[in-house]
C-alpha cells in the first residue's frame, strides 16, 4: 500500500461504530450489583424474621433470597445490557452517571419491594402488576429511554432550533391537563390519553430547561449588559427579557393555579440558576429572591391549602392526627432509624393495618429510607445526587458552545434541585411541597423525565459528537425579533 | 437463631458500606478527574528529540503537540529546528481524526520516516522516527 493510499481524505467519513471498552462503568456498575444483591438479601432475611416472630415459629433455615428474586435479577440484567449497548456504540460519553442513576433506581426498586404490595395496582390487560412490579417496568422504560438518547442523540439542533415550539408544546401540554385532567389527592396534576396517564408537569421541567438553556445561550451578551434603568433597578433591554419572563410566567401561572406547588418552587429555582449560570450576575439571583419572598406571602394569603402547609411546618404537633399526621410520622420515623438505621425490611410496622405515612412512595420516600438505613444511608443518597450534579457540572464545563454548557448545567441541576426541595420537606426544614425524590420515588412521569435528562446528559458528554453549530445572526428588530438567518 | 440475626446485621451494615464503597469509588475517578481537568487538555501526542548534532533543540527536549505542528529551522515554526540540513519551512506533523501524518513541504533534503524517505503525507504510529536534516525525532504518546 502506497503512502498516498494510506492519507486518504477522513474529514467526511461517517463516524464509524466502534467498540469502546467502559472499565469505569464497569467497576462501579459491579459495585452497585453487589450492594443491591446485598440489599435484596437483608431486606429478604428481615421479612423472613419478622414473619417467623410474629407467627412464633422456630426459623429453621436461614434465608437469604431478596423478596422478588425476578425483578431484581431483571433490574440487573437490563443495566448490564444498557451497559454492553454503550460498549458497542462506542461513544466517548461519561461513564458514572449511569452507575449513580442505577444505584438510586435499585434501592427505589428495593424500597418498592419493601413497602405494601397493594398501595399501587394497576392492570394490564390481564396481568395485575403491583407496586414493586410496577416500579420496575417504569425503571426498564427509562433505563431504555436513557440509553436511546445516549445512542441516537448526535446533534443538539432539534433542541436548540425549535426552542418556541417545545415550549409551545409544553405549556399547551399543561393547560390540556388543567381543562381535561382528572384529580387525584385533590390536585389535578394527571392527564389521561387513552391508556396512558401521567403529570405533565413533570416532563415541563426538561422543556423549561431546553428552552431557557436555548434563550439564555442566544442572548446572553444582550442580557449581561444594563441597558434599562428602573428606578435604581438596572435592567437588561426589555425585548430581549420579556419572552424569557412570559415563558416563566406561563409555566409558573398555571402549575400555580394548579396547585402544584412543588413544581412552581422547582422552575422557579431553576430559572434562577440558569439566569445565574449564563449571566453571572448575583443581583439577578438576590433580585429573583426578592420576588420569591413577595410571591410567597402573597400566595399565603391567597390559597387555603399553602396556609395549611407553612402551618404544618411550623407547628405540625398543633393537630398530630389530622393535617400534622404524615409530618409528624415521618419525623418519628427518622427518629426511629437513627444513626444506623433499622435495616431494610424492619421499619415502618404498621398501625391498625394503615401505613402510618400514607404517601410514603411517592412523596416521602425519605421517611422509609431514613428509618431503614438511618442517617448515613441517607447522607450516601444525598451523596449520590451531589454526584450526579457534579457530572452534570463537568459537562457543562467541557461543553463545546453555550447551549450545550447551559444545558448540560440545566438538566443536572433540575434533578439536584428537586431532590434537595422534597429531602427538605421530608426532614421539615421548608414547608412540603409534594415532588417527587427523582429516581427513587414510585411514579412512570417522574422516572420519565428525569431519564430524559439523564440521557441528555450522557449525549452531551460524548467529546467526539457532532460540533455545534455557527451562532445564528442577529438582529435587532425591536419587540418582535423575526427574521434570524442562519 | 442467634447466628441468624448477626447474618443479618453484618448485611445491613454491609449494604450501608456497600453504597459507601461505590460513592468512594466514584470520588476517587472525580478527583482523579478535576485533577486531569486542571493541569489542561491532554496532549494529543508529545515529539522527543532523539539525536541533535548542533545541540538547538538539545536532545531529550519534548515538545507537546497541537493538531498541527510546523518544523523547519524559520522562527516561525512551532519547532525550530536548527540545523543546516534543515529547510526553513521543512515538514508539517497533522493530527488527522485517530492518526498521526507527516508530509514534507518541499524541503531540499528531505524528511524520513524510520530512515526512510516520506514522499506524500506518511501516517505515523506513536514510536515512529522522523528525522529532519540531522535531528532525529520520537513521536510518542502524550499524557492522557
Amino acid at each position: 500500500m502506497s503512502a498516498l493510499a494510506q492519507a486518504r481524505p477522513i474529514a467526511r467519513r461517517l463516524p464509524r461504530i466502534r467498540p469502546r471498552t467502559r472499565p469505569v462503568e464497569f467497576g462501579l456498575l459491579a459495585i452497585v450489583t453487589l450492594a443491591l444483591l446485598v440489599g435484596g438479601a437483608s431486606l429478604g432475611a428481615t421479612e423472613q424474621w419478622l414473619r417467623a416472630q410474629a407467627g412464633g415459629e422456630k426459623l429453621g433455615a436461614f434465608g437469604f433470597a431478596p423478596p422478588d428474586p425476578r425483578g431484581l435479577g431483571v433490574y440487573l440484567g437490563a443495566l448490564l445490557v444498557v451497559h454492553v449497548a454503550f460498549v458497542l456504540a462506542g461513544r466517548r460519553t461519561d461513564q458514572i452517571l449511569l452507575p449513580a442513576v442505577a444505584m438510586l433506581g435499585g434501592i427505589g426498586l428495593l424500597l418498592m419491594q419493601r413497602l405494601p404490595q397493594d398501595l399501587v395496582t394497576q392492570s394490564l390487560g390481564s396481568v395485575e402488576l403491583r407496586l414493586g412490579q410496577l416500579q420496575l417496568l417504569w425503571l426498564i422504560i427509562s433505563l431504555t429511554v436513557v440509553s436511546l438518547l445516549a445512542l441516537l442523540v448526535r446533534s443538539d439542533h432539534w433542541l436548540r432550533a425549535y426552542k418556541y415550539t417545545w415550549a409551545a408544546a409544553g405549556i399547551t401540554l399543561l393547560a390540556m391537563t388543567f381543562v381535561f385532567g382528572t384529580d387525584v389527592n385533590g390536585e389535578r396534576l394527571t392527564l389521561t390519553i387513552g391508556p396512558v396517564s401521567g403529570q405533565p408537569s413533570e416532563l415541563l421541567k426538561v422543556i423549561l430547561v431546553v428552552f431557557l438553556a436555548a434563550y439564555l445561550s442566544e442572548n446572553r451578551s444582550l442580557l449581561a449588559e444594563e441597558s434599562t434603568r428602573i428606578g435604581p433597578l438596572r435592567l437588561p433591554p426589555i425585548p430581549y427579557l420579556a419572552p424569557m419572563v412570559a415563558m416563566w410566567a406561563i409555566a409558573l401561572g398555571v402549575v400555580v393555579v394548579q396547585g402544584d406547588l412543588g413544581a412552581a418552587l422547582l422552575f422557579f429555582a431553576v430559572f434562577l440558576a440558569l439566569l445565574f449560570v449564563a449571566t453571572g450576575r448575583l443581583s439577578f439571583v438576590v433580585g429573583g429572591m426578592v420576588l420569591f419572598l413577595v410571591g410567597s406571602f402573597v400566595l399565603y394569603q391567597l390559597f387555603g391549602h399553602v396556609q395549611q402547609r407553612v402551618d404544618n411546618w411550623l407547628d405540625p404537633f398543633r393537630d398530630p392526627l389530622g393535617s400534622g399526621f404524615q409530618t409528624v410520622q415521618a419525623l418519628y420515623a427518622f427518629a426511629r432509624g437513627g444513626l444506623l438505621g433499622v435495616g431494610l425490611g424492619a421499619g415502618l410496622p404498621t398501625i391498625g393495618g394503615h401505613l402510618p405515612v400514607p404517601a410514603v412512595h411517592t412523596d416521602y420516600p425519605l421517611a422509609a429510607l431514613g428509618e431503614e438505613l438511618g442517617l448515613m444511608g441517607l447522607l450516601a443518597i444525598f451523596g449520590l445526587y451531589l454526584v450526579i450534579v457534579e457530572r452534570g457540572l463537568r459537562i457543562a464545563a467541557a461543553a463545546q458552545d453555550e447551549f450545550r454548557a447551559l444545558l448540560a448545567a440545566g438538566l443536572s441541576l433540575v434533578i439536584g434541585i428537586q431532590a434537595f426541595i422534597i429531602a427538605a420537606g421530608n426532614l421539615k426544614l421548608v414547608p412540603l411541597t409534594g415532588i417527587t425524590l427523582p429516581f427513587i420515588s414510585y411514579g412512570g412521569s417522574s422516572l420519565l423525565a428525569n431519564a430524559i435528562a439523564v440521557g441528555l446528559l450522557l449525549a452531551l458528554s460524548d467529546r467526539g459528537a457532532v460540533p455545534p453549530p455557527p451562532p445564528r445572526r442577529r438582529r435587532w428588530h425591536g419587540l418582535f425579533r423575526r427574521g434570524t438567518v442562519r | 437463631m442467634d447466628g441468624f440475626v448477626l447474618a443479618l446485621w453484618v448485611l445491613r451494615l454491609l449494604f450501608l458500606g456497600l453504597i459507601y464503597v461505590f460513592l468512594f469509588a466514584v470520588a476517587r475517578v472525580l478527583v482523579r478527574d478535576l485533577r486531569s481537568a486542571a493541569r489542561g487538555p491532554a496532549e494529543l501526542g508529545r515529539l522527543v528529540v532523539l539525536a541533535s548534532p548542533r545541540g538547538e533543540p538539545a536532545p531529550g527536549v519534548f515538545y507537546p503537540l497541537d493538531a498541527v505542528t510546523t518544523l523547519g529551522r524559520d522562527l516561525t515554526n512551532t519547532v525550530v529546528v536548527d540545523d543546516p540540513f534543515a529547510s526553513t519551512e521543512h515538514a508539517v506533523l497533522t493530527f488527522r481524526g485517530r492518526a498521526w501524518y507527516v508530509e514534507d513541504r518541499g524541503s531540499t533534503n528531505g524528511t524520513y520516516v524510520n530512515g526512510v524517505l516520506a514522499a506524500g503525507p506518511t501516517a505515523l504510529g506513536f514510536g515512529d522516527q522522523i528525522q529532519i536534516g540531522e535531528v532525529r525525532f520520537r513521536l510518542e504518546r502524550g499524557r492522557t
